[in-house]
């Protein structure tokens, strides 16, 4: 029998390591995560890999079916939309804008939401407990409410509309971040690095930060599903991405008045959101469960 | 339970007192002239504004005009809106009560099918049952509300013609305005059609409903199977199995009321959600709710109405976060008395 390993020396997977074995288990978690990573490639190659641009008419091939219907033409294999448009490129389009958008918007509130949250756990007293009211005040506003509120006040378009998505975000991210940075803080470890005399700061990038990685990335995962369904509520009411660009809420809100000679204007863009929210969501989903194993052992 | 009601209202005082600033500070905020966005005089000649700047007290310092600003809210008086140029406060009470009808109905049906699913996704923990359940749930709040609505009208109104697809009863029937709650409405008028215009509001509501209800019906299903999991990992199980009860004994009288327990002290955060699910769900099915009316305000720059529209919107979820931790406490006595010797 071969010996792979002649010194019997013990491995220490860093916590992310840990959490990327025990995520890997799952098949639908894997598939999820294959999806994921194939929009990530999509939102970014799409300007290279399409096939027409995204506000090219084709005017003799108006509202042409997908190819796999009678009247299809393979040239458009998912149709055209009324004024000629490839739907296929346009979909291919809308995923950097949809789904590519969502990511960055989540990275931001992340961001900002873990600086305001750790700095928050290091406080106390009654600034905390203002702090805290807030932020319960806050969450409990419907998020659409409060996008259209920042909207109103910045007006509306595209850029606008990540913003108010982006500030949204941030109460929940400083809310998970307050509640784990002060859980590890009364553990022991933490203790003893402070014995040795360490600072906050220090702590917080040395010993804590590792440790709540993974609850901010499962929380990130939560909040870019989220996302992408308010970017495309807010294309969809007509606050958000004018009607041109090729996000997929508004593409679905151009289609509405088509839908019952050209289903397929508003079928498609609509699948494209359920697919990209349920590949987030299976992440999410194996994130979590990666978790709770880790925990039980 | 005294000192639990106390908590709750001096949570809920301070909730206020944090709103009504964040709708003050908003006049300043948005666009335009921060009088005229406080009370929507868009129209109002100089002499007029002057009456209105000394009846906010603009001259005196801001905690002031905050307070004069609290004085109008508590008499009722939220400005005008800028584009109907009829009082906010008569805009909301004409459109709250559908809004209210719409929420809590969606609301009770997604935890009556909700909570009842999830646990018999946790009887069946890991059998074939329990994932083809997770994988509706997981669909059910993937799927955006807007496509969601949209399809529902396609295939229940416009293809098989069985429910209506717009607005809240049909224009035929006249209903006097008692409570604005359509349904109690139709009951307590005296006409001769009641049952037939019971029947077509019920109708007009089915689908709403429904697409407002499947989210957070999902999200209780997993909600309900996680506290039901946790429930049957207790010691108090392995106790009342041990004395030989059989499974269905064990999940009726056991298991069953302190896992809604869990259940129920979640379903105040899901409400935000499910009034955010609403706001669109009245656009598409033409709901003549405050989202609706909250939307369109945004499109005619109605800064007025959108301040109005936060307060009351708001104060409702509150209050119905406040009536669940209510029903919370009166079913858990842990929550409502303090620990003794623990």
């Amino acid at each position: 029998m071969a010996r792979d390993k002649i010194y019997l020396e013990e491995e220490f997977p860093t916590p992310l390591m840990q959490l990327w074995h025990n995520f890997k288990e799952p098949p639908v978690v894997l598939i999820g995560f294959g999806c994921f990573l194939f929009l990530i490639a999509l939102a970014v190659l799409a300007s290279v890999i399409t096939p027409y641009s995204s506000v090219e008419n084709h005017l003799d091939h108006l509202l042409l079916p997908p190819a796999w219907s009678d009247e299809g033409n393979v040239s458009f294999l998912l149709g055209t939309d009324n004024l000629g448009r490839d739907m296929l490129s346009r979909l291919m389009h809308g995923t950097s804008l949809t789904f590519g958008l969502s990511i960055i918007v989540v990275m931001v509130s992340l961001v900002i939401g873990v600086i305001i949250g750790s700095l928050s756990a290091l406080t106390s007293g009654i600034k905390s407990s203002v702090l805290n009211h807030f932020l319960d005040v806050i969450l409990s506003i419907p998020s659409l409410l409060l996008a259209i509120i920042i909207v109103a006040i910045l007006g509306p378009g595209l850029e606008n509309t990540l913003w108010a998505i982006i500030m949204v975000l941030i109460p929940q991210f400083v809310h998970i971040t307050r509640n784990a940075v002060t859980e590890e803080f009364a553990k022991d470890y933490v203790l003893a690095s402070r014995l040795d005399g360490a600072s906050s700061i220090r702590i917080l990038r040395y010993s804590i930060f590792p440790n709540i990685i993974e609850k901010l990335i499962s929380q990130a995962t939560l909040a870019q599903s989220a996302a992408i369904l308010e970017i495309a509520a807010l294309g969809f009411l007509g606050l958000g991405a004018p009607i041109p660009m090729p996000e997929w809420g508004a593409m679905l809100a151009n289609g509405i008045d088509l839908f019952y000679i050209a289903p397929w204007t508003v079928y498609l863009p609509g699948l494209a959101i359920l697919f990209s929210v349920i590949a987030t969501n299976l992440v999410g989903e194996g994130m979590r469960h990666a978790l709770k194993v880790r925990k039980e052992h | 339970m005294l000192i639990f009601t106390l908590r709750r209202f001096s949570l809920f005082f301070f909730t206020m007192l944090l709103l009504t600033i964040l709708s003050f500070s908003l006049s300043f905020l948005f666009p335009g002239e921060q009088l005229v966005n406080l009370t929507g005089q868009i129209n109002a000649s100089p002499e007029q504004l002057a009456a209105l700047a000394y009846e906010y007290q603009q001259q005196a310092s801001l905690l002031t005009q905050y307070f004069s600003y609290i004085n109008h809210l508590f008499h009722g008086d939220m400005g005008y809106s800028m584009t109907s140029h009829l009082p906010i406060m008569t805009e909301i009470l004409n459109r709250l009560p559908a809004t209210v009808e719409l929420t809590c109905v969606a609301l009770l049906l997604a935890m009556f099918v909700g909570i009842p699913v999830g646990f018999c996704a946790a009887i069946y923990h890991r059998k074939a049952a329990d994932n083809i359940i997770l994988a509706i749930a997981m669909i059910g709040y993937s799927i955006p509300v807007f496509w969601l609505g949209i399809l529902v009208i396609l295939v229940f109104s416009i293809q098989l013609g069985w429910l209506p697809s717009a607005g809240q009863i049909s224009l035929l029937f006249e209903i006097p305005h008692i409570t604005g709650l359509q349904l109690i409405d139709i009951l307590l008028s005296d006409s001769e059609y009641k049952w037939q215009a019971f029947q077509d509001a019920t109708r007009h509501l089915i689908l709403p409903v429904i697409v407002v209800a499947l989210a957070p019906a999902t999200i209780f299903m997993r909600l309900a199977r996680s506290a039901m999991l946790e429930v049957l990992d207790t010691h108090y199980i392995k106790a009342a199995k041990a004395k030989g009860l059989t499974f269905s004994q064990i999940i009726y009288r056991h298991a069953m009321r302190n896992a809604v327990i869990k259940v129920i002290r979640d379903v105040g955060l899901q409400f935000a959600h499910l009034i955010t699910i609403a706001m669109v769900t009245e656009v598409i099915f033409s709901w003549p709710g405050i989202g609706r009316w909250l939307i369109e305000s945004i499109y005619q720059r109605d800064y007025t109405a959108i301040q109005g529209g936060l307060i009351v919107l708001s104060t409702f979820i509150f209050i119905v976060h406040i009536i669940i931790d209510f029903v919370y406490a009166a079913l858990n006595p842990l929550a409502r008395e303090p620990n003794n010797g623990t």
